[in-house]
């Protein structure tokens, strides 16, 4: 299955390959489609390609480093 | 005949059919309804828009529905208060409540939005229309979908007291209560709006309904006497209100419906949520997601879609954003109840309560022409104000019983 995430990166984070590693350990393939990063900050938008427990490991992953992983669409809930 | 040439990425510029979707395929970046505007400047006249009835269709040239809306409760044209007593409270000039507390069908300005989207899918083909809401939204897509004939299914956190969901369940729409986080609320409900074909107003049918917050915005204007305000204060939840009126006021610029629109537009979130204000505060234009903690329970999105594009509108306008606690919230519900008669739900608290910030901090200047935006009504959150308020004169029924009040009454009035 697919996901397409939005990711934020704190700054100390910013020169880290986390998603090399999510993309590595959760054997999962990311396809990035934007990304912007500034002195103090970074955001990427990606599609998440792997299974179902896969991406859910990869995404607690990235969350436990310390990213904030979003859905694209942001909050739905209104 | 409509106007809307189509649909075009915000981020790429990719151009895309009037379709229901909702994301660039390329970047991701959300689509935007884009009109044949030079055609619209030539069918759309402060006469003619004078001379239809007092609903947002008024102004359908701007909105992105093909002819006549063929659903739907009638919404919009509501009050614009000029707000002499709170003005003269403030020490400001010339003061405007845009109150969106009245004169819909669901009491809240998301009876705009819901009127476009469900207008939009009716001419989709969609049957069943869906939404995730922990309120205003749930209400207004379960009203105007009962009387559009749609299947209506409302998602909500499991977790959610039921006196928020007692409103939507009159209508009887099928609410289905996820056992989870709001997270993965969120996260099913991309899943359902990607496998179903059902009108998901605020996905894939996001850009249309988006669209019918400009209605708020072109009233301003009109109602001020085809004059843009000097600084318009709007509160903030995923920003695209924010950025609807910015969009309605250059519309009515670039159309020829005004001549001049020099406004400023000013952010209010509450503390406890306030990725957007946080951002402009800051200066930067990466919005941080947050966890929300505050009784504005309708701003309360951490994770803002159109944060960024909301950014950009304060950058372009040369406006600015403040956040207010939930005391100050509070205080400033009572404080336009009891100055204007307009009682506001906790989001208008957060609107008066950031524009008293503004005005002490000479962002908004004291001869500035302002407007408020307050969108929904108070009734909504009265739990808000529970042992906040005055507390009523309790009496045995007989005259001297009262007679003794008023001079009690009357001695702390004097």
């Amino acid at each position: 299955m697919k996901n397409r995430v939005r990711l934020t990166f704190p700054q100390h984070l910013i020169q880290e390959p986390v998603i090399f590693m999510m993309a590595k350990d959760f054997n999962i393939m990311p396809s990035i489609r934007r990304a912007r990063v500034t002195d103090s900050i970074g955001e990427m938008v990606l599609e998440l390609d792997g299974s179902e427990e896969d991406l859910n490991n990869g995404i607690q992953y990235l969350r436990d480093r310390g990213v904030d992983v979003e859905l694209v669409e942001g909050d739905l809930i209104e | 005949m409509s106007y809307v040439k189509g649909l075009k990425c915000r981020e790429c510029g990719r151009e895309y059919h009037v379709d229901p979707i909702y994301v660039c395929e390329f970047c991701f970046g959300p689509l935007e309804v884009v009109y044949d505007y030079d055609g619209i400047k030539k069918a759309l006249t402060r006469e003619v828009i004078s001379s239809r009835p007092q609903n947002l269709w008024r102004y359908k040239e701007l909105l992105p529905i093909e002819g006549e809306p063929s659903t739907a409760l009638d919404t919009g044209y509501t009050p614009l208060v000029k707000a002499d007593n709170l003005a003269r409270h403030l020490g400001i000039k010339s003061l405007y409540i845009k109150d969106d507390t009245v004169a819909h069908p669901t009491l809240s300005f998301k009876d705009r939005v819901v009127a476009v989207a469900l207008a939009k899918a009716k001419e989709f083909g969609f049957d069943t229309v869906a939404c995730a809401s922990t309120g205003n939204l749930a209400h207004s897509v379960s009203a105007h979908g009962a009387r559009a004939g749609f299947k209506r299914f409302i998602f909500i956190p499991a977790s959610l007291e039921k006196s928020k969901i007692i409103a939507s369940l009159a209508y009887e729409p099928n609410l289905i209560a996820v056992d989870g986080n709001y997270d993965e609320v969120n996260r099913l409900c991309s899943e359902v709006a990607n496998k179903y074909r059902w009108a998901f107003v605020n996905i894939n049918i996001r850009p249309f309904y988006a669209e019918g917050s400009k209605s708020q915005g072109y009233e301003i204007i009109e109602q001020l006497g085809w004059k843009a305000p000097d600084a318009v204060v709007v509160p903030c939840a995923s920003g695209s209100l924010m950025t609807k009126i910015w969009k309605s006021f250059k519309e009515m610029k670039d159309v020829g419906l005004i001549e001049k629109m020099e406004t400023r537009v000013f952010s209010a979130q509450a503390t406890g949520c306030s990725p957007i204000v946080s951002a402009i505060k800051s200066g930067i234009d990466v919005i941080r997601p947050v966890k929300p903690d505050t009784i504005a329970k309708s701003l309360a999105i951490g994770n803002p879609a159109d944060g960024y594009y909301a950014t950009q509108v304060i950058k372009e306008s040369r406006g600015y954003g403040e956040d207010v606690s939930d005391e100050e919230i509070v205080e400033a519900i009572k404080l336009m109840a009891k100055t204007e008669g307009v009682f506001a739900e906790t989001a208008g608290g957060v609107t008066l309560a950031s524009a008293i910030k503004l005005i002490k901090s000479g962002r908004i200047a004291k001869d500035d022409v302002t407007v408020l935006c307050v969108t929904g009504n108070g009734l909504k959150t009265q739990e808000a104000l529970i042992g906040k308020t005055a507390e009523p004169h309790y009496i045995k029924p007989k005259l001297s019983a009262f007679e003794e009040v008023l001079e009690k009454i009357n001695t702390v009035k004097s």
